[in-house]
């Protein structure tokens, strides 16, 4: 039933003209175009499609469009002027509030509402005001600054450049606005599923609801008689396995001859809507045969367990269900743990979490009729998704163009290629039509590569001066059905540990075992969160035992600059110590911890994590990463990186230091990033690399053409290249300072002495690094940055119920390009870290069936009971890296987990061994302790 | 997305146009806010052909005849900000303003709280989801995966301010196609998650009437959830009474968010007409605890949530005694 129905919306008078059944969201976005209202949880859970009808903020995928009808509606679209954008959308981009900016417009109109009704709020009252919209990224410590400066009144224009640089910098140092911030803040940015191409078709999957199956017949005949439905896609038609790491393809795009989880991909369908399409999914007819469904780790691993893979990747029949051992041992452990004079031994169990991106993955996809495919995907891997698509699809690399549109959130959940990405791609083919699929929420928790559950024994040794003298640990690793990044994941586990609190012999074990579960992979802090979690517990209880501070323990063991940890890594900063003073100082550790009362208590960790993994996942001598700058006579520089910004602000980063270097002010750069017709190839946004070794890059191009601008000055001052300064939009003559050239000037002589466009190149080189054994590469990094997290609690012995109250986080980040930027990524990591520990749980029934696939059973905190966060930069400038920086992006999460524990044990003196840490289980160890 | 099936939506201006659109349709059914019968749809939950609009009939607070009359289409935001609630029953506006968030307040009514269809941790979820498990005895399926059998159905009745309205005695105003009548509220329900209301086919509530409570009246509301916004609750306990100082001259509890049916906790007369001292305190609260069974039909250990009622009892007591 379609009826024409007379909306009135940012003040327009429109018709639409959509099916009675669609929402306000649907008709919005997808009739009236209007994309800037997001889609993230299909169902009233997360508050991105926020609009406000008759000026309050209401749910609009709740509310029938031909409802809506007579009512005022607003959408993010409608609140900037023609004088510009709304204060409060201005201050969102200056404060720093948006990263990757999905939720914010939402946000954003719930803030816009409260400042209307509310002038002048106070925090609970914004805290109130915009606890109906969830935010990934943030930690919304700066959304909380954002609606503050909203309410005094946003200056119209603010530079991106917008602070003081740090001494002898003209940029960097200098908080700064991202260059993507304000197109978002308006609802300008055009996401994935914001794309809509001329004759676009929807695809849809049909998923197994068993969890461990044979594949014995699948039947598409009726799906493909349903009028409407323009192509079908079955396993058989992409049988090339794969996986993002090569050596470990054990994936098909749909599954082939069997399914090993609930919600695993085994038909496509492309029809003219998604409606369509879910309707000839249903009419595909699978037969299956159910296998035993191995869905714990003790059911894999038992003996006579069903196979979940019957042959590894080579056609090999596999014995068991292990996908990957690692058994490495450094120094004399026996020795180390027979010198000790306390021992510390426990069990922890380290529950998994999906990366709950407001954004749910989505892929377009359009043939030439030359037979070249363009794939927009929500990816952070552009590089490596079109490697596997060549190889999947069978087609020439050079036949494809990846492009990454602005993305919604990603934080490891879209660093591999995944079912949509093919099946998109194939069924365009199959269509002769662009085709899009988007997942539904639920679909994301079964794509998921999330956080790995693990259970991990460990065993602490130190002696009375508090030298830690041995570590050993026993980590089982649920992989789920695939191995994904597994092989890295089950040496990270143990490999990461090493630092910055060090230990004089180490000895771990790790297994990941296969189950008939959806299959866990990086999420920010990949494979070394849960460890890091058992080993601080593990010190403070030796701490303890030791009758020392816990924060003494760690300065007894802290490294130093340039220290070779126990498995071989070279630590070429870290600032462990002064991020400890940082935190104990803010916390007033040694005046309040224990004299806070019972039910109140601190608590510390630390931890080490690496700047980008040291080696490609494909072996090979090209650089890791590019950039190449365009030097343009109107007065402006073009960045081409391949490098995939996903809201941490890495195309801000890349303008950064193209300004710096070249005197262009960073308003005047522009970004083009992650299309692979246009950049050259960065290997992606993964394991924290992309500050150091696409900063690397982009300075070595901008030093080139730095170099031909100063060249060209000095030629025409006559005088030595030396005397030419760069300042912050201005080269000027050092003998002689009133002597001047603007940039545009600049780039026009130097483009006319070269006779040439302007071109420039950069790039990150392989650095050998690492240990000298077998795996000694992995976990090796050209740098590492160190965290240290004080945390305040507070328990209610009565209920259970912990509250976080604060955490100051201090991060050594070595050079902190945009302080403002890296406080994001610390205050966005402390979130998802306390996420974890006391609320997030990806779990599964004795089916493999998930317990809740959705943002409303799935919790995520929202604004009101997430902690304050006080994040503190400490600058231990890295020799390796560019202007001395290191990564900001997944170290910070790591201490808040076991900071809360050691907080608990503090506050009750229990200590709790598994997350997250629900009231059942602190009550649970009260009457244990009693 | 999520998309929901094809169906007709027609707006109605009044409760008599709803009923008439009703009783003409195919397959109907009322929509007011939405918050409830939206996702439903998305999860396929239930198939209607028609749906009838009532989100734009307007809800008025007044007060008469010594009664707070709340329109059934009054805003949970308005409610809990309404000058009259906030002054005559003080836990209304408290347990108004604890639904869910700010957007689902702005856009839910008072009617569908006290309407809202049971939840379960295995019913709310999409058709694919309930397909793999098997479906439940509520929808499409023969078995509660709750309590492990085919004959109860434990979804729970999982409103915030349902608890509050029962220890107001509201009653309910309804218009149905026998003609209008009043229903005390705490005859609204039974203990059968598949059908836990006692109203006719076509039924609409249009007014909720409650007493408006003496001089002495005390009460509360507290709500158990894992966040701050957005959740439904584990747990809802409303008190409420008339008071003389710290001696109750009356005193009702009502346990929410446990089972299919609130529960309303017996024995509270003995307790009447004397001073509430501590023990007198615990002495409720373990009467709470004993005939609180909650079900696992929604999140937390369904003992923790037990001794939660008890908690919530002691601690809402010593407030306000």
């Amino acid at each position: 039933m379609r009826s024409v129905t007379p909306l009135h919306i940012n003040g327009e008078a429109v018709d639409v003209a959509v099916p009675d059944h669609w929402t306000l969201l649907e008709a919005v976005r997808y009739d009236l175009g209007l994309t800037g209202s997001k889609q993230g949880c299909d169902k009233g859970d997360c508050g991105a499609c926020t609009m406000l009808l008759d000026g309050k903020p209401v749910l609009s995928c709740l509310i029938l469009a031909r409802a809506a009808q007579g009512k005022e509606i607003r959408t993010i679209e409608g609140l900037a002027t023609p004088a510009g954008p709304d204060a409060v959308q201005r201050a969102f981009d200056v404060c720093g509030a948006l990263q990757c900016g999905f939720c914010q417009p939402g946000m954003i109109l719930s803030a816009r509402a409260l400042l209307d009704r509310n002038p002048h709020p106070g925090d609970t009252t914004i805290r109130e005001a915009l606890s109906g919209n969830l935010c990934r990224c943030t930690g919304y410590t700066k959304i909380f600054e954002a609606v503050r400066l909203a309410a005094q009144g946003c200056e119209r224009h603010v530079p991106v450049r917008y602070g003081p640089p740090a001494a002898g910098f003209n940029v960097l140092g200098a908080r700064g606005r991202k260059a993507d911030s304000i197109n978002k803040a308006t609802g300008a940015a055009v996401y994935a599923d914001d794309i809509q191409l001329p004759r676009m078709a929807h695809g849809k999957f049909l998923r197994s609801p068993h969890a461990h199956a044979t594949i014995l017949t699948i039947d598409t005949t009726a799906a493909e008689a349903i009028p409407g439905v323009f192509s079908v896609l079955v396993g058989s038609e992409l049988p090339t396995p794969y996986c993002v790491i090569p050596w470990t393809p054990d994936e098909t795009a749909l599954a082939v001859g069997k399914v090993r989880y609930v919600g695993e991909a085994v038909a496509a369908v492309a029809a003219v809507d998604e409606e369509t399409a879910n309707r000839a999914c249903r009419a595909i007819n699978v037969e299956y045969q159910v296998l035993p469904a191995m869905v714990e780790v003790d059911q894999a691993l038992a003996p006579g367990a069903t196979l979940i893979h019957e042959t590894d990747w080579k056609g090999r029949p596999r014995e068991d269900n292990v996908c990957k051992e690692v058994d490495l041992a450094f120094g004399d452990v026996p020795a180390g743990f027979a010198t000790a004079d306390a021992i510390v031994e426990g069990r922890y169990f380290y529950e998994g979490s999906n990366h709950a991106a407001i954004e749910p993955h989505c892929a377009v996809a359009t043939w030439s009729s030359d037979d070249q495919l363009t794939l927009w995907s929500a990816s952070q891997v552009t590089h490596y998704l079109h490697r596997e698509l060549a190889r999947v699809l069978g087609i020439a690399q050079e036949k494809i163009r990846v492009i990454q549109p602005a993305l919604g959130g990603a934080f490891g959940g879209k660093s591999e290629p995944f079912d949509l990405e093919f099946a998109v791609a194939a069924l365009s083919r199959k269509a002769g039509r662009p085709v899009k699929i988007l997942y539904t929420r639920e679909e994301v928790f079964y794509a998921h590569r999330g956080r790995h559950p693990m259970d991990m024994a460990f065993k602490v040794g130190g002696t009375r001066d508090g030298t830690i003298t041995a570590v050993e640990s026993d980590i089982v690793i649920d992989g789920g059905a695939y191995h994904s990044f597994g092989l890295v994941t089950t040496y990270y586990a143990g490999q990461l540990l090493a630092g910055p609190v060090a230990f004089g012999s180490y000895h771990f074990r790790s297994r990941r075992v296969y189950t008939n579960k959806p299959c866990c992979g990086p999420k920010r802090g990949h494979g070394s969160v849960q460890p890091r979690f058992a080993f601080e517990c593990a010190l403070d209880e030796l701490a303890e035992k030791l009758a020392l501070d816990p924060i003494e323990i760690r300065r007894r063991n802290a490294m130093r600059s340039g220290d070779t940890t126990v498995n071989g890594q070279l630590v070429p900063s870290t600032g462990v110590d002064a991020c400890l003073d940082s935190v104990a100082k803010a916390s007033g550790w040694n005046e309040r911890r224990g004299r806070l009362g019972r039910g109140r208590g601190l608590g510390v960790a630390t931890s080490m994590y690496i700047s980008g993994t040291a080696y490609p996942v494909y072996p090979n001598e090209m650089p890791q990463s590019g950039v190449m700058l365009r030097g343009d006579r109107s007065g402006k520089i073009t960045v081409f990186s391949g490098s995939n910004d996903i809201g941490q602000g890495s195309d801000g980063m890349l303008a950064y230091i193209v300004a710096e270097e070249t005197g262009v002010l960073p308003d005047d750069i522009k970004v083009v990033s992650a299309d692979s017709d246009l950049v050259p190839v960065d290997l992606g946004a993964y394991s924290s690399r992309v500050t150091y070794m696409c900063g690397i890059a982009a300075q070595e191009a901008a030093r080139a053409l730095r170099a031909q601008m100063v060249a060209a000055v000095a030629k025409s001052w006559s005088v030595p290249e030396e005397q030419v300064g760069v300042g912050y939009g201005v080269y000027f003559d050092r003998s002689d300072p009133g002597r001047q050239y603007g940039p545009r000037e600049v780039l026009q002589m130097a483009e006319a002495a070269a006779g040439t466009p302007l071109c420039t190149s950069g790039g990150y080189r392989t650095r050998k690094v690492g240990g000298d054994y077998r795996g000694g590469t992995i976990g090796a990094s050209p740098a590492y940055s160190t965290t240290a997290h004080v945390c305040e609690v507070s328990v209610d012995e009565t209920t259970g119920i912990v509250r976080v109250e604060k955490v100051w986080a201090a991060h050594d980040c070595g050079r902190a390009l945009n302080p403002a930027l890296v406080e994001g990524q610390i205050e966005g990591s402390v979130y998802m870290g306390y996420a974890e520990a006391l609320m997030e749980a990806h779990t599964f029934d004795e089916r493999g069936l998930h317990r809740g696939p959705n943002l409303l059973d799935y919790r995520i905190p929202t604004s009101k009971e997430c902690p304050d966060f006080f994040a503190s930069i400490i600058e231990t400038i890295d020799p390796g890296g560019p202007y001395g920086a290191k990564e900001a992006g997944e170290g910070p999460l790591h201490p808040i987990i076991p900071a809360i524990a050691n907080a608990i044990h503090d506050a009750l003196g229990i200590r709790l061994r598994r997350i997250p840490f629900t009231p059942e289980r602190v009550l649970e160890a009260l009457a244990r302790r009693r | 997305m999520l998309r929901m099936d094809e169906f007709r939506f027609v707006p109605a201006q009044s409760y008599a146009e709803a009923l008439e659109l009703w009783q003409s349709s195919e397959a109907p059914v009322y929509l007011a806010g939405g918050t409830d019968l939206v996702p439903n749809l998305k999860h396929k939950l239930l198939r209607p052909r028609t749906v009838i609009g009532i989100g734009d009939i307007p809800g008025v607070v007044t007060e008469r005849d010594g009664f707070l009359v709340i329109g059934a289409g009054t805003r949970l935001d308005q409610l809990a900000a309404d000058p009259l609630v906030s002054r005559c029953l003080p836990p209304l506006a408290a347990a108004a303003g604890l639904v869910a968030s700010p957007q689902i307040r702005a856009m839910g009514t008072l009617g569908g709280n006290i309407l809202l269809d049971t939840r379960c941790l295995y019913l709310n979820q999409t058709e694919f989801w309930r397909n793999a498990l098997g479906y439940c005895l509520k929808v499409e399926g023969t078995w509660c995966h709750v309590v492990g059998g085919p004959k109860t159905c434990v979804a729970t009745q999982s409103s915030d301010t349902v608890p509050v309205l029962l220890v107001a005695d509201a009653r309910l105003h309804l218009l149905g196609p026998s003609g209008p009548r009043v229903l005390p509220l705490r005859d609204l329900y039974q203990y059968n998650g598949m059908d836990h209301l006692r109203v006719e086919k076509g039924e609409l509530l249009t007014e909720i009437w409650i007493p408006v409570p003496g001089a002495g009246f005390r009460g509360s509301y507290q709500k158990l959830r894992t966040r701050d916004s957005i959740d439904f609750p584990q747990l809802g306990l409303a008190i409420g009474g008339t008071w003389e100082a710290s001696t109750p001259t009356s005193l009702e509890i009502v346990v929410g968010a446990v089972n299919p049916q609130p529960k309303a906790v017996r024995g509270l007369d003995a307790f009447v007409g004397k001073p509430l001292d501590d023990a007198a305190v615990l002495a409720i609260s373990d009467l709470v605890y004993r005939q609180t069974r909650p079900q696992g039909s929604t999140h937390g250990d369904t003992n923790w949530r037990r001794q939660m009622a008890a908690v919530f009892t002691r601690r809402g007591l010593l407030a306000l005694r």
